[in-house]
């Protein structure tokens, strides 16, 4: 039973969604505090080679995941400096951290011959941590309690995140400093902290989604191995509509549709996998029109006020 | 005594100002890019030889280079004259897709017999259209009920990505080459292929450089031109003053896919011969684009020679390899530092920093007056 398709599918969408989810309740808190940081696919490829590197080195797959983390974040750090210091058309910068962190990749992860994971495989990889007599329950085995720690990590995550914006009072007031940074300066809060930090969470969370694809997903370094997670990642966060729990639905299915390929030919169905790779973008794409076009629904589930833009208080 | 930074917009920016800008965002990447090659064991004075080399020295480097950047003038013209009107343009790589499936589709579809010139301007005119269509998905959203075109356009070059791949990779379509085992694209016809100049470079060069006469032309003695520079520095007030805000979106996005569509026709008929999805996005054509519009700071006519510079830069990455073992994505990395700084310096453009040393004034003193 716990080898049928469907019980095979899901816990391969949520493998192959796990990445993807990371980046995007990263760039979830991004926006919310008004900074729309397009350079996801270069932060996951900078924590990919980072994690991949560091992986190698120590042979301990936590200081991996922790390595990549730390280089997404500093490639977010160059995003704050410019979209927040000095005001930087965000679109440009973001698109300018993808060239940068997938050239600075490509190049370090292929200079000299480094060994892949899978040659050194002493103890770099996760292994499950519910003992296999619960692995073996029929279904929730594999689907609940099949999965690596850092599965668990990113659930644990989600609910973090959704609490802190919509529980605490700090999450009141990054919320505000993306909807009405004006507002929130004359309030007394510091919109400058309050958008490099969220910034930087973008950063770790990039990171740790590309340590993660290297180590616990792909198993190897390969350059451009995101393939494009981090741009699925960018229009998970539009479809969420910026929630936390909808990313996780969201990233799961999405997952689905990387695997989805292989489950439908055994069905007997032919669907191209070109077909299913647009699935993401058209649903996207699709609802931004909704939204925009409704204005009463568009209140819900529409993006921060301030998204994008710059805020100076001098032209306050 | 105390050190004060304090920021002031600038109006204009002296002429000196606007050449030294971006020149010294040129410098401070050759010395980062420099600093890497430094660490990784690599000598970067000689790197930096072998590009120039390699990418200007000699006819067959020289024409090398100019064929890359032919495109690179294109997709910068599409993204120069839709940021002017503040208008998002992503999208040139989809556009660019859709231009060269359209293209080459005609290409293969036109009689053989058909002379030259008549099948070069047809496949050049859908190429033209098919981008100006493309974009127009994303324009008619931005146009009647602001769906951000940042969004659209970016989703909007996956799907035609994915769509180009399936007419090669996915089926035997029409584009496809029914006789080879590995997928690929049918041959054009020989009448469909723009005349060479000299080694690969065409005519596809000259095309681009009258475009960005062309664009230059109409953004500056226009009123068309003169419009959208105005909704592009403010929308409220030019729709104030009586201008169609929204027909204005329609054309601009129009304009931009239309550039990056005939950039894929060219490509097509110029240097491709045939719909090869990897050759034609090997090199992020559209993307680029944005780095070439950015650096040459939205002006037309400076887009020219930042395309053929980072053509240069793109073409020197195999030769670095094969002359020193570096590896060629460097090249990359160069290119993403130089948009880096470029970006960073347009705030240094906008804005005067005053650093002054002065005693405290009495107000400090005291704690001074709160707010601004």
């Amino acid at each position: 039973m716990n080898d049928t398709v469907l019980v095979l599918s899901v816990v391969s969408a949520i493998s192959a969604g796990t990445p993807i989810l990371f980046a995007a309740l990263g760039e979830i808190t991004t926006e919310r505090s008004g900074i729309m940081n397009l350079g996801i696919e270069g932060m996951m490829l900078v924590g990919a080679i980072t994690g991949f590197w560091i992986g190698v080195e120590t042979e301990n797959a936590w200081l991996a995941l922790l390595g990549g983390a730390l280089g997404g974040i500093l490639l977010s750090l160059i995003h704050a400096v410019l979209a927040i210091s000095l005001r930087v058309n965000q679109i440009v910068s973001g698109l300018a951290l993808v060239i940068v962190g997938s050239g600075l990749s490509a190049f370090w992860g292929n200079s000299g011959d480094r060994p892949t994971l899978v040659q050194t495989k002493t103890g770099v990889r996760f292994d499950p941590i519910f003992p296999e007599v619960i692995r073996d329950l029929p279904v929730v085995g594999p689907v609940i309690f099949g999965h690596d720690p850092v599965v668990y990590l990113s659930w644990v995550l989600v609910a973090a995140i959704s609490y802190f914006l919509y529980r605490t009072q700090t999450g009141l007031s990054l919320r505000a400093v993306g909807e009405d940074p004006g507002a929130a300066d004359a309030s007394g809060l510091s919109v400058t902290r309050y958008r490099y930090v969220s910034t930087l969470v973008g950063g770790f969370g990039a990171g740790l989604g590309g340590a993660y694809l290297a180590i616990g997903v792909i198993g190897t370094w390969a350059a451009g191995l995101t393939a494009g997670a981090g741009w699925i990642a960018v229009a998970l966060v539009i479809l969420s509509g910026w929630r936390p729990w909808f990313a996780l639905l969201a990233a799961y299915a999405f997952g689905a549709l990387r695997s989805l390929g292989f489950t439908l030919q055994i069905a007997g169905i032919g669907v191209p996998s070109d077909f299913l790779a647009m699935i993401p973008f058209i649903a996207t794409y699709l609802v931004v029109i909704v939204v925009s076009a409704s204005p009463t629904r568009a209140r819900k589930v529409a993006g921060p006020a301030a998204l994008a833009k710059p805020y100076s208080r001098e032209a306050r | 005594m105390s050190k004060q930074f304090s920021i002031s917009p600038r109006a204009v920016p002296s002429w000196t100002l606007r050449v030294s800008v971006p020149f010294a965002a040129l410098v401070a990447a050759a010395i980062i890019g420099g600093s890497i090659l430094a660490l990784s064991g690599s000598n970067p004075l000689e790197a930096y030889r072998t590009m120039v080399d390699a990418s200007f020295n000699g006819l067959r480097p020289a024409t090398r280079t100019l064929t890359l950047a032919t495109p690179l003038i294109l997709t910068g013209l599409a993204a120069a004259v839709a940021f002017r009107m503040k208008i998002w343009n992503i999208g040139a790589e989809g556009q660019l897709y859709i231009g060269a499936v359209t293209a080459s589709g005609l290409a293969l579809a036109l009689p053989t017999s058909t002379p030259r010139s008549i099948t070069i301007a047809i496949l050049l005119i859908g190429g033209i259209a098919a981008g100006a269509v493309w974009a127009g998905l994303a324009a008619i959203p931005k146009a009647y009920f602001s769906a951000d075109e940042v969004i659209t356009t970016l989703m909007l070059n996956f799907v035609a990505l994915s769509f180009m791949n399936y007419l090669i990779f996915g089926t035997v379509s029409y584009w496809r080459n029914p006789e080879t085992r590995y997928p690929e694209g049918l041959q054009i016809p020989e009448n469909a292929k723009l005349p060479m100049i000299s080694y690969r470079l065409h005519y596809g060069i000259v095309i681009a450089i009258l475009a960005a006469i062309l664009i230059w032309w109409i953004l500056r003695r226009t009123t068309y031109g003169f419009e959208l520079r105005t909704i592009g520095d403010s929308q409220e007030a030019s729709r104030y003053a009586g201008m169609r805000v929204n027909t204005k979106i329609l054309s601009v996005l129009a304009l931009s896919g239309a550039l990056a569509g005939g950039a894929g026709a060219i490509e097509v008929s110029g240097v491709v011969g045939r719909l090869d999805p990897h050759a034609l996005s090997t090199h992020e054509l559209g993307f680029t684009g944005i780095v070439v519009a950015a650096v040459a700071r939205l002006n037309c006519m400076t887009v020219i020679p930042v395309a053929v510079l980072l053509a240069a830069l793109m073409t020197s990455g195999s030769s670095l390899q094969r002359v020193l073992g570096i590896q060629p994505e460097i090249v990359f990395f160069l290119q993403g530092l130089i948009f880096l700084f470029v970006a960073a310096g347009e705030f240094f453009l906008a804005n005067k920093v005053n650093i002054t040393t002065k005693a405290p004034t009495r107000l400090e003193v005291d704690g001074g007056l709160t707010g601004e």
